[in-house]
């Protein structure tokens, strides 16, 4: 199985994948839908009652359910190092919570307002603060506020979605677009919904042949006889983002590493049967 | 009531999009090139945008 780059970007990625089959290609998706661990924020704890500032006095109250405000802060993508984080049950500390496997915000704003995810404050390393600062939370009217602290913990997307790396994650064959006459040139290439052809002069040529969608309008306009189309199930045209908590190129190389750790498992298991 | 934070159907971060398309549209901009623009290319993650009502400010006072 070889990756062949096509697009690397901060947060999206789009490659060939070489010389392998429809059921590796898919073991690759699951892996990076659900296999990736991620920090997102888990358990967030209110502070109930009034809030003296500077002599005026707010309520901790909000127009949203306390419950809506800490899904909403779970879902906002938190930068995660992989190398720096245990999961909590793994931790040395025993689950308890500790800087080996959590990170902690702390949230204090005050009405009116909105409270956006870039308002939340690491306590420790600044390298936490959410990248992604336009998220808004909730809008707070005069005398409302909130005072916030939220743990952020290790986990993956088996358990919550919040703890998914990779969105938009799928593959096609690799089409196969073969020009075989230029007779009907015009009619097909305005067939095309992701406008594949080019018409250079008078010949007919498949420029753009990773955008095809295998949908076979072009073959329909004439019964096949200017272009053929195929999906070659050996190669794939695979793509998928982040949502910028890991880095595409990160989020493929620990998708990788987890994928071969699995099926390694899965080897020796085995082989421990039938020995 | 107030723009989710992920799109419903893929998990893509569309809460922080919101409040710039607004901006541009009602500055004149054609919609369908500031999504473009704003990176929401599938149309699960266009229809979050597109068709959100923002009626937070209206409860709000009422919290």
């Amino acid at each position: 199985m070889l990756i062949e780059i096509l697009e690397m970007e901060e947060t999206k990625a789009k490659f060939i994948l070489r010389d392998t089959t429809p059921a590796k290609a898919n073991a690759l998706r699951r892996a990076l839908l659900s296999d990736i661990p991620k920090m997102a924020i888990d358990k967030v704890e209110f502070h109930l009652g009034s809030i003296d500032v500077d002599g005026k006095d707010f309520e901790s109250v909000t127009p949203l359910f306390d419950e809506i405000i800490a899904h909403r802060l779970g879902m906002v993508p938190v930068p995660t190092d992989l190398d720096l984080f245990n999961f909590q049950k793994d931790c040395v500390c025993g689950g308890e919570g500790c800087p080996n496997c959590t990170i902690m915000y702390s949230l204090n704003k005050n009405g009116p307002c909105t409270v956006y995810s870039g308002d939340l404050e690491p306590l420790g390393s600044p390298d936490f603060r959410v990248k992604d600062e336009h998220i808004p939370i909730v809008e707070l009217s005069d005398g409302q506020s909130v005072l916030i602290y939220a743990h952020a913990v290790m986990g993956t997307a088996k358990e919550h979605v919040k703890w998914q790396v990779a969105n938009g994650v799928g593959y096609k064959y690799m089409p196969a677009v073969t020009v075989k006459s230029s007779a009907n040139a015009k009619e097909v290439a305005a067939s095309c919904p992701r406008k594949v052809f080019d018409i250079d002069g008078k010949d007919l040529i498949a420029a753009r042949p990773l955008d095809c969608i295998l949908c076979n309008s072009c073959v329909e306009v004439d019964g096949g006889k200017s272009v053929s189309v195929q999906g070659d199930d050996k190669n794939f045209v695979f793509s998928f983002e982040t949502d910028g908590s890991l880095t595409a190129e990160k989020a493929l190389m620990k998708a990788a590493d987890l994928l071969s750790e699995k099926t390694k498992a899965f080897a020796e298991s085995i082989s421990d049967i039938t020995a | 009531m107030i723009i989710p934070v992920r799109c419903f159907t893929c998990g893509k971060v569309v809460g922080s999009a919101y409040a710039e398309y607004v901006k541009r549209v009602s500055m004149g901009e054609n919609p369908e090139k500031v999504l473009d623009d704003l990176g929401l290319e599938r149309y699960c993650c266009r229809r979050m945008v597109v068709s959100h009502a923002d009626l937070i400010k209206e409860v709000s006072p009422l919290g």
